[in-house]
């Protein structure tokens, strides 16, 4: 097995009406063996901006960390939130500068840019972007991801029916993946409020 | 080379049917399977073993107890992290009165324990007698020594009653075969032998040793990535084996550790129009 799918991962972001939702799987394990059923893969950066991350989970923690210690800087200097749109670029950035010895993740990101128009995007381990403007994958399921999202997805969607789609999908693909799934973690963000649900998922 | 293929052998005569030849014809050649003609048959055959190698991914257990032999296992079939089936059969019924786990290749199995099926009937016909599970497990273990290192992959139990009474071995692809009370085999045993040992005792009743297999498989499947699907249970008793239940296991889960309904923190009211 790759080094990718050495903690097993499932990320998938989708866009809706005026909203946007990002969701990922709980599963923490070592190859085959499952340690936690907890593990945080989707962080905030302010209010309407979310990023995913799935690989190698000491890599999404410390690149984490690394992303909110520069999203803080630029609070203080520029006084206001990052639109979407930068923030991917930093990303990129921050990934590439590593290019000969990578961090070994892939991130999913989402938020709501300028007049509450829903963002997403997704790059691989050294910081190559791919926009979207329906969803976005990524991890071990990522394939029977992408075929879930595919059928599932219908555009325009208001908040809770989104909620329902992509729930759906990541539930149907991770069923599929011996790395990923026991349970989900869904965000769902309109202008106004943050959605967090937890799903009931089958645990094996 | 060919391979041993003796249990489908007819034993029909050659001499005496009269003139005609070309009705023998199709019988009187012995059926074999060809072996691949490549450049490198050892490249070839390591490449073979290697496919073959990381399927051990299963949970199957069995233990033998005061009313039989309790036969268990999941239910799900991986290749690496794709998850290509969740209906697996891994108990398979060799006879009425014996059973045999898959782990491994599934072809390996099914053919091999088919194969056995063939050897105990033609047993039972010549001797007028049913086969010991001793008898079974060592005509299937000398039968997979002859292939040591061409890469099959087996991880069975053979559990079945005989005229001594239960009995429980381990036979794998090396050609070992172990006999004993109590084994798990496959990426998830570790996990099903941590419940099995602290659960068992050799006193129980059928419903206890259900239940304790049942709850064997579950906690596997809940640690092992390439375990899961549904959990059957077999019991093998003085009269044959009985299928005892087939149960998903996504349900056991929330059946063993019910959610409890959440209690909401905060509650938003409507603000009362004045």
């Amino acid at each position: 097995m790759s080094i990718f799918e050495y903690n097993g991962s499932a990320v998938v972001a989708m866009v809706g009406k005026n909203c946007f939702a990002i969701a990922s799987d709980r599963r923490l394990g070592v190859q085959l063996q499952t340690i936690a059923t907890d593990f945080q893969r989707i962080s905030k950066i302010h209010d309407h901006l979310f990023i995913g991350l799935s690989g190698v989970a000491t890599d999404v923690q410390t690149l984490y960390q690394r992303l909110v210690f520069r999203h803080k800087l630029y609070q203080l200097r520029e006084e206001r939130d990052m639109k979407p749109e930068t923030f991917a670029c930093l990303v990129s950035a921050i990934l590439y500068e590593k290019r000969f010895g990578p961090y070994l993740c892939q991130p999913v990101i989402a938020g709501l840019g300028e007049d509450d128009k829903p963002f997403i995007c997704t790059m691989d381990s050294i910081g190559a972007k791919e926009l979207a403007k329906d969803f976005v994958v990524s991890g071990t399921a990522s394939e029977s991801l992408y075929g879930a999202c595919e059928a599932m997805y219908k555009p325009d969607l208001e908040a809770d029916e989104l909620f329902e789609t992509i729930s759906q999908a990541l539930l149907s693909s991770v069923d599929r993946d011996c790395l990923s799934g026991w349970g989900g973690h869904v965000y769902v963000v309109t202008p106004n409020e943050i959605k967090e649900r937890i799903l009931k998922g089958r645990m094996d | 080379m060919k391979l041993d293929t003796s249990g489908f052998e007819t034993s029909m005569p050659t001499i005496g049917f009269g003139s005609s030849n070309d009705m023998l014809d199709g019988f009187s050649t012995v059926p074999s399977f060809d072996l691949p003609r490549t450049t490198d048959f050892d490249g070839f055959q390591k490449e073979a073993v290697q496919m073959v190698k990381p399927a051990k991914g299963t949970t199957t257990l069995a233990f033998i107890f005061k009313e039989g032999v309790m036969v268990a296992a999941d239910s799900r079939a991986s290749m690496g992290g794709y998850i290509s089936s969740q209906s697996v059969k891994k108990i398979i019924e060799i006879n009425p009165y014996m059973l045999g786990t898959m782990a491994g290749g599934a072809a390996d199995c099914q053919f091999w324990h088919r194969n056995l099926g063939i050897k105990c009937r033609l047993h039972e016909l010549a001797n007028k007698r049913r086969i010991s599970v001793s008898g079974a497990s060592k005509l299937l273990a000398n039968m997979l020594y002859s292939y040591r290192g061409m890469g099959l992959s087996v991880g069975t139990m053979i559990a079945g009653w005989d005229e001594t009474g239960p009995g429980l071995y381990y036979v794998d692809n090396e050609g070992g075969r172990l006999k004993g009370d109590r084994f798990s085999v496959g990426s998830g045993s570790p996990y099903a032998y941590g419940v099995l040992d602290s659960g068992y005792k050799f006193d129980m009743s059928v419903e206890e040793a259900s239940e304790l297999a049942r709850r064997s498989i579950y906690h596997a499947t809940f640690r092992d990535g390439a375990s899961g699907g549904v959990a059957s249970v077999y019991h093998v008793g003085p009269n044959g084996w009985k299928k005892l239940s087939g149960d998903d296991v996504g349900e056991l889960h929330y059946h063993y550790y019910p959610v409890p309904p959440a209690i909401a923190e905060q509650v938003m009211e409507e603000a009362a129009a004045e």
